[in-house]
């Protein structure tokens, strides 16, 4: 078996907030294989987006910091790379997409502009080369008349349109990894639907891995082969979208997908009150103890979820749950 | 007696059009309108759940505003409860809006941040004459146990909620006149899923228990099947298609409609596999500069000549199966 690209081990995030340190990311383990998708998924203030950041060396300065653990990329350690190295590999071999296509475009350049400076900074083309490589890859991203419209600035396009430049710039040198922070959630679901599409063929025309990071479970159906289900800055449960789908091993995971009214195949009078998962996700002062921080809002909850954290319990198909009645669910 | 009651239409909207003008109309020319709601027409029946849905600029809040009298309509009638709610003088409006209130999108915004949680939920009896003083403290009370708020939490302030809490006091407060029809407008697309599916529930217990009437605004037509009874769908300020809960869902018309619903991701992998993903490419037209046919006609994969100079009409296809579309006809059989 060949090494994975990216292999993530007990990975510990810290964040430094008024109340002390808060582990915002708690033992994270998981890999990903060259030209495969996987998705983490859970509610705000999980730590999906901080794993993104952590991977990324983007973590707030001063704030967040990586405790412990490691993230191998290729075999090489990101977690103690210098700022130097971490520059050439955000854009280069990891690059990312973010949720707000409005905000995260510079609105005082051409789209074909922001295109080209990735393209300059890190592959060295001449200013008219990386101009017309803009060009295509506007085009490729499937935005119409990409001749006309690489002179556009941002706010003379759609939402749909700025994400697209967003997976331009970001897909521009080729990355072996795509991070996609919540890259539809601003979008309509048709426009959605394209994007999806988009992601989709330029993984099989360039097969870049991706990461998704979405709340999402039939986006995370569509995308997805493998998901990791986040609750309070630790891993709840992870494997293959269909198995969990068809049989989670966590009440979170139960949780998120029961509790969302899904479009079946056939739609019929019954309707039944949507599975709640009550309360909230705790506080960062609750994150690192040392017990299931889930059990709050569980209705399976016993003695032993307050007393210990509890371990990944294994099942077939490499789907693990963080549960002590992982069995049971 | 029980059957005359689910019968009666509580609230008739005819031929409502909103615009905006845009600019000109001065010296220098004519002026331009926008209209972002365009001649539309629907009922909601007392205790049902009316959604409209669209996307992004298709009108849908505008439209839901408008009802309220919160945007000005240029013209139609909206009738609630024999009541033209667009003839209404200004102190009219003001008690007559106690049949008719609205949840908003965001609880974040939509709450005074100065205001203590039992005050804003007070505040439209104080607003009115109809409920004596000495008796609001009790309906408030009983309005926080009936959104499954505590009562000692009346005296917080809104940054001491959590999201959801706070779209429970917005409840609590589009309750308190006894309206007879609540706006929901986009109501849970601000929150998480999984609290999502606690003010879902709770607006579908208060409805079963109250005999409340929802107009309901959403883009999420997951959430939309959940709750509605009927639906509307609008596209460009029109409504191309309107259906009951079934028709619409399992058997869409418009092209639109269907194309819509296939880009829904789905975690039936029933669904997936018998749905067929329709992508509609490019972006809606400009609005200012409206086709003459058609204004799905650009981006529809089955649009023919006609559909480009002659606007279609909403017609009845199948009895309550409304649709706006040259190529669908009484056989009621999607062109797609």
């Amino acid at each position: 078996m060949t090494a994975p690209l990216l292999k993530v081990e007990n990975l510990r995030i810290e964040l430094t907030t008024r109340d002390g340190v808060a582990p915002v990311i708690d033992d994270l383990s998981f890999e990903l294989g060259a030209g495969e998708s996987i998705s983490f998924v859970g509610e705000s203030g999980c730590g999906k987006s901080m794993t993104a950041l952590g991977i990324m060396g983007l973590l707030p300065e001063k704030i967040g910091r990586i405790a412990a653990g490691s993230i191998l990329f290729e075999g090489e350690e990101l977690s103690t790379a210098s700022e130097k190295r971490m520059r050439e590999i955000r854009g280069n071999d990891i690059s990312m997409i973010f949720q707000e296509p409005m905000t995260s475009l510079n609105p005082v350049y051409t789209v074909g502009e922001q295109i080209a400076e990735v393209l300059r900074a890190h592959q060295n083309l001449s200013k008219s080369a990386a101009w017309s490589k803009a060009t295509e890859l506007l085009d490729a991203v499937r935005i119409p008349n990409a001749q006309r419209r690489v002179n556009d600035y941002p706010f003379q396009m759609s939402g749909g349109q700025r994400q697209r430049v967003m997976i331009a710039i970001a897909l521009a040198c080729e990355p072996k990894i795509l991070i996609a922070d919540e890259p539809t959630t601003a979008l309509d679901v048709t426009v959605q639907a394209q994007i999806f599409d988009l992601l989709n063929d330029l993984k099989r025309q360039t097969g870049t891995a991706i990461i998704m990071i979405t709340h999402d479970m039939g986006a995370v159906a569509e995308m997805a082969q493998r998901m990791i289900v986040m609750y309070a800055g630790r891993n709840a449960e992870q494997g293959p979208v269909e198995n969990i789908i068809e049989h989670p091993r966590h009440p979170y995971s139960r949780g998120l997908i029961s509790c969302v009214p899904h479009i079946m195949a056939t739609l019929t009078e019954e309707r039944h009150p949507l599975t709640e998962v009550a309360g909230i996700v705790p506080s960062l002062r609750e994150f690192g103890k040392d017990q299931c921080l889930f059990a709050s809002r569980c209705t399976m909850v016993s003695q032993k979820c307050l007393d210990k954290r509890p371990p990944e319990v294994a099942f077939a198909d490499g789907q693990k749950s963080a549960c002590w009645h992982a069995e049971a669910v | 007696m029980k059957d005359q009651m689910q019968d009666e239409v509580l609230l008739d909207v005819q031929d409502l059009t909103v615009r905006f003008n845009v600019g000109g109309g001065g010296l220098f020319g004519e002026a331009k309108y926008l209209y972002a709601v365009d001649n539309i027409s629907f009922q909601i029946k007392r205790g049902e759940t009316l959604a409209i849905v669209g996307e992004s600029g298709s009108g849908k809040t505008t439209a839901a505003l408008a009802v309220a009298r919160l945007v000005e309509a240029y013209k139609g009638r909206v009738d609630l409860a024999g009541t033209d709610f667009l003839t209404l003088n200004d102190e009219e409006l003001r008690q007559a809006r106690a049949k008719m209130q609205f949840i908003f999108q965001d609880p974040y915004s939509s709450l005074n941040p100065r205001v203590r949680a039992e005050k804003i939920v007070r505040e439209p009896l104080d607003n009115l004459d109809a409920v004596p003083e000495s008796e609001r403290q009790a309906i408030v009370d009983k309005l926080f146990e009936a959104v499954g708020l505590h009562p000692e939490q009346q005296r917080l302030f809104p940054h001491q909620f959590s999201g959801g809490q706070r779209q429970r006091i917005g409840i609590a407060r589009a309750l308190a006149t006894q309206p007879d029809l609540i706006i929901c407008d986009e109501p849970v697309s601000a929150l998480d899923v999984a609290v999502q599916a606690q003010i879902l529930n709770l607006l579908r217990k208060l409805q079963a228990d109250f005999g409340l009437t929802f107009l309901f605004i959403s883009h999420d037509l997951g959430v939309v099947q959940h709750m509605c009874d009927s639906i509307a769908v609008m596209y460009m300020g029109k409504v191309v298609e309107y259906a009951d809960r079934l028709s619409l869902f399992n058997n869409p018309l418009h092209p639109y409609t269907v194309a819509l619903l296939s880009a829904v991701p789905s975690v039936d992998k029933e669904r997936r596999a018998a749905t067929k993903r329709i992508l509609i490419p490019g972006d809606p037209p400009d609005p200012l500069a409206l086709p003459k046919g058609c204004r799905f006609a650009n981006r529809c994969p089955v649009a023919q000549d006609r559909c480009k100079t002659e606007q279609p009409e909403l017609n009845e296809v199948a009895p309550g199966h409304k649709v706006a579309c040259h190529l669908v006809d009484e056989r009621a059989v999607s062109p797609l």
